[in-house]
């Protein structure tokens, strides 16, 4: 067992010196971006002092505006459970581009396994295989996803660990064979109509109960286990986390495994939640999941970051989203107004990181 | 003179995008229509919504002299470049769906196949005004839009057509709350509609640029407890997901787009044209209108 004061991989790590966690900055933006849209409601004259978080109208009987809460948490759900694993990913030193075409192949294949017989009262239009892949316990298809998952990223850890490629190209070679997997499943056709009990995995708040339940457990898992010293010594020090005797070839393979069997995971929800899997699922998924954990404060040179951080990123553009629609922002200027956001959040990030280096 | 026996012809096509949904459907109806020929040989391609890819399968196309192209434009202002090399090498040149930006001054041994794009949204928005009449909310209603992707001609049509349908004296009754794209997207439509739900703004109808994003819509509404019929829910397209709904009593209004016929139409036009027979600029396949009174006949 590792010291945890001495930190892993020879480093030494003094926790001393961090007396201001990282994630109470993007806490404090987070606060500081819903001002600005509070504000906003209050002097945009179009908006007619509607309140952005706050329940203005008497809608619900509660201090908050509910339905503002929960969308805020619903849409970045999904994604978020991706960017779980990316996160990992990218604090053992490595970047996958191939979670979002990987969601896009997952739903296609997992809802070939959890379509329903009868629809309406009549065959189901959209039915893959034949009679017997009907109304199958929801286990199967389950298991199926979480399968192709680990598949994938056990192919991507292998590349990237053993033929030492690296791994910005091994995920992109995936990405290309997954969205084409995707593709070829079904010849592009859409995959629709689960059976109930699939449908429940996704309904309503499902997604946010994933997401924050796998939030938890991967918090612990990368504060508490062997597992998690591992990730972050080999990202701080590869060479050295080899001499003190990490297996990193092992560690890596796991680490792409279980970020894929995450994005595995988002498709299963994600094509419940959605009633239907089609070939162009998860387009930028892969990016949006990396912009979460970056502004989450993971840095892509690995070794810092955590799980609490990428889950504030993730609220950081539900809140973003929630509040382009709330403010009524034309469409057409919303792509440019999220992209200026992620990189002045990184910038941000990467200045208060320099001064703390002068600091110390 | 008699025709000796029918070479094999080589047609190449070039889809936008394998991904969509409604362009598979068009594919598809291409490789039906295909079976029924005899000595007709597809090449397709997949231009991934690229510009530069789909110029470069074009004269990979002509490098390779097939007897004519097929083109699904990925940007349809682009498709100057793509007409004079193929006018260039004397290979005929169909456009299929999308309306090409040079359609005026198309050369010679070119044409275009498509549904007229006009008539999709102009047909649902009309008759989801018709329906809130119907639903005695003529003294004045209110709507969403989902939008599909902004740099797409079908998705700024369709747009315009809700528009123009609302400014009409017997429709300007409704008001439009708010615009915003969805990216063809049953789950970024289910995200934004909850967006709107949740600013509490009461709503009448919504409508859709195409059937998946009003399914989305459908799906945050049913979830947030609104009673379907309380709203119209207008889309394009008529999937099948989208007539399922209809007959679940939740989609009201959506507009066949005859795709597969599209497909088929663009490989008898190809053909023809590689024939030498002199075919129109524009071939129309008609829109249907599809309501809960006549969705058995499209299932």
């Amino acid at each position: 067992m590792a010291e945890t004061k001495q930190g892993t991989g020879g480093l030494v790590f003094d926790q001393k010196k961090r007396t201001w966690p990282n994630e109470l900055n993007i806490l404090i933006a987070l606060i500081i971006i819903i001002a600005i849209f509070e504000a906003l409601g209050q002097l945009l004259p179009y908006m007619n002092d509607q309140s952005f978080l706050f329940d203005s109208r008497d809608r619900f009987d509660s201090i908050f505006n509910e339905a503002r809460l929960r969308i805020i948490i619903l849409q970045v759900s999904i994604i978020g459970i991706i960017a779980l694993g990316v996160t990992q990913v990218i604090i053992s030193g490595g970047i996958d581009l191939s979670s979002g075409p990987l969601v896009g192949a997952t739903a296609m294949i997992v809802m070939s396994f959890a379509q329903t017989e009868l629809v309406n009262g009549g065959p189901n239009p959209k039915a893959v295989f034949g009679e017997w892949a009907f109304d199958l316990p929801i286990l199967i298809p389950i298991i199926v996803g979480l399968a192709f998952g680990a598949l994938i990223g056990g192919i991507n850890g292998c590349f990237i660990a053993f033929t030492r490629i690296p791994p910005f190209i091994a995920t992109l070679g995936m990405f290309l064979i997954c969205r084409g997997i995707a593709q070829a499943w079904t010849r592009g056709k859409p995959v629709s109509f689960p059976t109930e009990s699939y449908a429940g995995l996704g309904s309503g708040m499902m997604p946010v109960y994933w997401f924050i339940g796998l939030a938890i457990l991967f918090h612990f898992i990368l504060k508490y286990t062997v597992y998690g010293k591992h990730t972050y010594a080999i990202g701080s020090n590869e060479d050295a986390a080899r001499m003190s005797g990490i297996n990193v070839q092992k560690h890596k393979v796991l680490v792409y495994m279980i970020a894929s069997m995450l994005a595995a995971f988002a498709a299963i929800i994600l094509s419940s939640k959605n009633l239907t899997a089609q070939s162009g699922m998860g387009i930028f998924y892969e990016l949006y999941a990396i912009a979460m954990a970056v502004i989450g404060g993971v840095s892509l040179t690995g070794g810092r970051g955590s799980i609490v951080g990428t889950v504030l990123g993730a609220m950081v553009f539900g809140v973003i989203q929630s509040g382009f629609t709330y403010v009524k922002l034309d469409a057409y200027f919303q792509l440019m107004a999220m992209g200026a956001i992620i990189i002045g959040a990184v910038v941000l990030d990467k200045v208060r990181q320099e001064r703390a280096a002068k600091r110390s | 003179m008699l025709s000796g026996p029918v070479l094999a012809e080589t047609l190449g096509v070039s889809i936008a995008n394998f991904d969509d949904n409604g362009l598979t459907i068009m594919r598809n109806g291409m490789t039906a229509h295909l079976e029924t020929l005899e000595g007709v040989e597809l090449q397709m391609e997949d231009a991934q919504e690229d510009v530069a890819k789909q110029l470069d399968q074009i004269n990979n196309f002509i490098a390779s002299g097939v007897d004519a192209i097929i083109v699904n434009a990925v940007d349809t202002d682009a498709t100057e470049a793509m007409s004079n090399a193929a006018s260039a090498a004397g290979i005929p040149l169909v456009y299929v769906n999308r309306q090409p930006g040079n359609m005026d001054t198309l050369p010679d041994g070119q044409a275009f196949v498509a549904s007229n794009e006009i008539e999709s949204g102009t047909l649902a928005a009309f008759r989801m005004c018709q329906d809130l009449r119907a639903m005695g909310k003529s003294g004045g209603a209110t709507a969403y839009m989902l939008m599909g992707r902004l740099s797409n001609q079908a998705a700024v049509q369709r747009s315009k057509d809700f528009h123009d349908v609302i400014g009409m004296d017997m429709c300007n009754f409704i008001t439009l709350i708010d615009e915003q794209t969805a990216n063809w997207s049953r789950d970024e439509a289910q995200d934004m509609m909850t967006n709107w739900i949740a600013s509490g703004e009461p709503f009448d109808a919504v409508f859709g640029n195409n059937d998946e994003m009003a399914i989305g819509a459908i799906q945050a509404m049913k979830a947030s407890g609104i009673a379907m019929e309380d709203v119209v829910v207008g889309g394009v397209d008529a999937t099948p997901d989208a007539l399922v709904s209809m007959q679940a009593g939740e989609m009201d209004v959506t507009v066949f787009q005859d795709l597969a016929g599209q497909g088929a139409g663009s490989i008898d036009t190809a053909i023809k044209l590689a024939n030498g027979e002199s075919v129109d600029k524009t071939v129309f396949i008609p829109f249907k209108l599809v309501t809960p009174e006549n969705v058995k006949d499209f299932m």
